[in-house]
């Protein structure tokens, strides 16, 4: 019993000695593949990992968003936020809406559309210029028609209502919008063409006007 | 069994060992990705920055440059507890575009910011304080007809970020801000603090740490990913800072009360002391500015509280500003007995390290009850549970079962921090004065009804005094302070398990040695407006800072509190004050934040409001709901006859004082040499006309998460790399 277990033991190692010189054997093609399919994993996780931190920032969002309305008092979704909501917007006739959050770097958009800083806030006078990703938050954008009403509501709980006037795709360093004005106006923006692979420099643009209260 | 598979070298074992490979190199990888993804390491974000910084727009939407900085001169004012800094910075466009820049200051918590002047190229800029929608009025007015115009909105009380638009090729930028805070006392010793830093900007985290920045060529340790790695180094961090950004720094003492000794801590200063009370700091000569300027003073030690009087007259009206510096010497301390009340968060947010140091600090404290103390412990996460029916005297026996109880807790389930509270303050001896009743939170504080949880402290919290540990490496030290401050108790933190003794042993040092309660003011007859109100306690080694408004020059203010039991009394002469600049401002900032507290005792929002908005305006201080606005008040100069930018204008504003970063001039031409000009390229254009309709428009942001592409080639990788398997997988069947 006793040496058999010895025994046991020295296979065993031997066992674990070959093991290594057969991992070697692998051929290279199949490394290769191997290689492959773990870079794709790690793409598709990485992709879709981004797509599901934007789903989940929006519920975290609408949350904080709830609470804002309620005090009056800007209120992060989540303690590191670096970014705070500050508006939400509707769009009806497409069933969706989106939290707006307040510029913060580069890195609020990740979680939702967010407000430029250099532009006046909505419902000052000015062009008030909201960004949001296409392959995300934005990417109902472009079914958007002139005449739809976008509706935007306002940290203080105040309602103002938009209607699409048109769209333009202008050059994402010379857009032409001025956001200075005597009018309420919207512009949103995301990345042109919709369904292009790479980042580029062109950006689409819808504006709005603000619909005076009936 | 065990034994077959071991030896068992035949080659269709391979797949499953492979897949163990393939997972752990799947997950290495996954933690690799955001690092090929990562933006170029030298633009920075305006959150990066840890001192005084002029960035500049880049096309890259959130992201920036950072100018450099060619002199930074420092002057603070110190009377008492109170410092008033002045700091004037000069920066400089090294491109040959118009560019946009923001300029960041991150404060120390709890200044207060009222004055900002700008100097763009030949154009001066000066911030008044105006109500928050009223300045952005005027900014946007402004704008519309072309004028130069800034506006700076308080984003985070302990932030502010001020856009210029506008700034030329080469063109110098002069920032003077001016702010009021209150001196830290740090045990025995006063600590003053200067941010001074000026890098590194890119400190890799620590999961992707494979940037080595300390050699002369920094090198990526990992496969090649970024192909811009040489752009690690930092932009304007040349090898010899202080050619870059000299600092000249000056600090005036005036403690009110004998110095003892004073410390700067990390830079050669030259220290005189005038009179027996006041001192003056210089540093020798331009000194690098790669470290914080840090500098410790200490009162000498006497018997007796010592109380000290500044006044301010604006208006006619007469701001006091008192400080009770509490007896230093050992002798004054009485141990009380307590009734402590522990309560443990044991949510999930706590899980893993932030437990155990919670658990190991509770036990801690636990072992540190006297036997005449009575204890209780309270855990809760979404439910809540009490150890003892009521407080229990603090016996081996009881404390046994509690370190029991503590031992076994888990972290699981949400946070219902309002139940637990209200457990916690439910008082059954709420007359009882000879014990002193204290609440001690052990918490992450990731809670989300924040007002609600302060609320019912401002409502029920009696004789009970709240004490808060943060724990963890992220605390929401936001409520943590808040919780203590509106508890009348003290916060501290635990950031690592090696803290957990010093810190529970020093907050149980203030817990047993409160120095003085119920403090309140006495009048004699004269009209005070005095804040904070209620006065809080003190506890060891700690001060109060006491400011009132009253149109009396003469007559007495009385102090009366407990030292321990024994009744303590001061009274202060107020003819006998010290004239001392910026008290007003300090009354002002106090009542600010006492009133803005007041709405967790169910003031409402429209009186706080009224309130906060009519002593900001009155005293120039940026707040919640008052920005500074700069427009343009550039005297009137020939059109066509340039500034250059490196001569001190001879025309300065009165009042402006900006010689001190002008003078040596360090050589440009070294600075724009340790830029990298690939940075330089990404520098957005500013409009030259904010009012030009024909300009360039707003910058837009990147829009696209670049999920697609990303997606896009992970398919096919995935795809074509499970064929080649599929393929060999086929073959490899057909053999064995």
């Amino acid at each position: 019993m006793l040496t058999r277990s010895n025994e046991e033991t020295k296979t065993n190692k031997r066992g674990n000695f070959l093991f290594v010189p057969s991992l070697l054997r692998v051929s290279p093609l199949s490394g290769f593949a191997i290689v492959i399919v773990i870079l794709g994993l790690a793409f598709t996780g990485n992709a879709l990992f981004i797509r599901a931190k934007a789903i989940l920032a929006q519920v975290l969002l609408e949350q904080a968003w709830q609470t804002t309305i309620a005090t009056g008092k800007a209120t992060k979704a989540w303690n590191w936020a670096d970014t705070h909501p500050i508006a939400r917007i509707e769009f009806p006739r497409l069933h969706q809406s989106a939290i707006i959050l307040a510029e913060a770097g580069g890195e609020a958009l990740a979680f939702g559309p967010a407000h430029v800083a250099a532009s006046p806030l909505p419902g000052a006078n000015g062009t008030s210029v909201i960004g949001g990703h296409r392959d995300t938050h934005f990417n109902f954008i472009k079914d958007l028609k002139p005449g739809d009403a976008i509706t935007v509501t306002t940290q203080s709980g105040i309602q103002l209502n938009y209607r699409m006037t048109g769209a333009s795709i202008v050059d994402a360093q010379s857009s032409g919008i001025v956001t200075a004005g005597k009018t309420q106006r919207l512009a949103l923006v995301t990345c042109y063409p919709f369904d292009g692979l790479q980042r580029g420099k062109l950006r689409y643009v819808v504006f709005a006007k603000a619909v005076p209260d009936q | 069994m065990t034994s077959s598979s071991f030896t068992s070298g035949s080659p269709h074992r391979h797949p499953r060992i492979l897949l163990r490979r393939v997972l752990i190199a799947l997950f290495a990888s996954c933690a690799a990705i955001p690092a090929l993804r990562a933006e170029p390491a030298v633009l920075v974000t305006p959150d990066d920055m840890g001192t005084g910084s002029l960035l500049l727009k880049t096309t890259e939407g959130g992201k920036y440059l950072e100018a450099p900085r060619l002199k930074t001169d420092v002057s603070v004012n110190v009377s008492g507890p109170i410092a008033r800094t002045r700091i004037t910075q000069r920066f400089e466009n090294p491109s040959d575009k118009w560019v946009e820049g923001v300029y960041v200051y991150p404060m120390p918590q709890n200044a207060a910011v009222d004055t900002l002047k700008m100097q763009v190229g030949d154009r001066f800029l000066e911030g008044q304080v105006k109500e928050r929608v009223e300045a952005r009025q005027i900014y946007e007015k402004a704008a519309a007809a072309g004028i130069k115009a800034t506006l700076i909105e308080q984003h985070r009380p302990n932030i502010f970020t001020n856009s210029v638009a506008n700034i030329g090729p080469h063109e110098t930028i002069v920032v003077q801000i001016e702010y009021q805070e209150a001196v830290r006392l740090d045990g025995d010793k006063f600590e003053l603090r200067v941010p001074l830093v000026v890098g590194p900007r890119y400190i890799p985290r620590p999961d992707v740490a494979m940037v080595n920045v300390s050699t002369e060529s920094p090198t990526l340790l990992f496969s090649n990913p970024a192909p811009d790695a040489h752009a690690i180094t930092p932009p304007v961090l040349h090898p010899k800072y202080g050619k870059i950004n000299p600092v000249s720094l000056r600090v005036t003492l005036k403690s009110g009360v004998s110095l003892a000794a004073i410390n700067s801590l990390y830079h050669q200063a030259k220290i005189e002391k005038s009179v027996e009370n006041t001192a003056t700091v210089t540093l020798d000569g331009n000194v690098p500015a790669d470290r914080d300027f840090v500098l410790n003073w200490k009162l000498a030690a006497q018997a007796k509280p010592q109380v000290t009087l500044f006044r301010e007259t604006i208006g006619g009206q007469n701001y006091y500003l008192a400080t009770v510096v509490p007896p230093a010497g050992s002798s004054a301390r009485q141990r009380q007995p307590r009734e402590a009340i522990f309560v443990i968060d044991n949510s999930g947010s706590m899980s893993g390290e932030s437990m155990k140091q919670a658990k190991a600090a509770l036990l801690t404290a636990l072992r540190k009850l006297k036997p005449e103390d009575r204890f209780n412990v309270i855990r809760f996460d979404d439910t809540y549970d009490v150890l003892f029916r009521d407080a229990v005297s603090a016996d081996k026996t009881n404390v046994t079962v509690a370190e029991r109880f503590v031992g076994n807790l888990e972290a699981n389930g949400g946070t219902e921090i309002h139940a637990a509270l209200k457990a916690a303050l439910h008082d059954t001896h709420p007359t009882d004065t000879s014990r002193l009743r204290q609440v001690i939170f052990l918490t992450d504080g990731a809670v989300g009804n924040e007002d609600q949880v302060l609320a019912e402290i401002g409502k029920s919290l009696g004789r009970s005094r709240l004490f808060t540990i943060g724990i963890g490496s992220a605390p929401n030290s936001y409520l943590m302070e808040h919780i203590a401050r509106q508890g009348r108790g003290w916060f501290t933190h635990i950031g690592s398990e090696s803290e957990v003794e010093t810190r529970v042993v020093e907050l149980f040092n203030k817990l047993e040695n409160p120095l003085m309660t119920d403090l309140k003011v006495g009048t004699n007859g004269v009209t005070l407006e005095t804040w904070p109100n209620p006065l809080p306690d003190l506890y060891a080694d700690e001060p109060v800072v006491m400011t009132s408004l009253t149109n009396a020059t003469s007559g007495t203010i009385r102090l009366e509190g407990r030292i321990g039991t024994a009744p303590w009394s001061t009274t202060l002469e107020l003819s006998a004050a010290e004239p001392g600049s910026g008290v007003s401002r300090i009354w002002a900032r106090s009542k600010v934040s006492a009133v803005e507290a007041l709405r967790y005792k169910g003031t409402n929002e429209g009186d706080i409001d009224g309130q906060v908005l009519k002593v900001a305006l009155d005293h120039h201080l940026v707040s919640r709901l008052t920005s500074l606005v700069a427009v343009d008040i550039t005297p009137s100069r020939p059109t066509g006859e340039a500034l250059s930018s490196h001569e001190l204008p001879t025309n300065l504003p009165q009042g402006w004082n900006f010689e001190k970063v002008f003078g040596e001039d360090p050589s440009n031409t070294e600075i724009k040499a340790s830029i990298d000009p690939t940075l330089m390229l990404k520098l957005a254009m500013s409009d030259k006309s904010p009012s030009a309709t024909d300009g360039l428009g707003v910058s837009l942001p990147q829009t696209d998460a670049g999920t697609d592409l990303v997606l896009f080639l992970g398919c096919l990788l995935l795809l074509s790399g499970s064929a080649i398997l599929l393929m060999l997988r086929v073959r490899m069947v057909r053999v064995y």
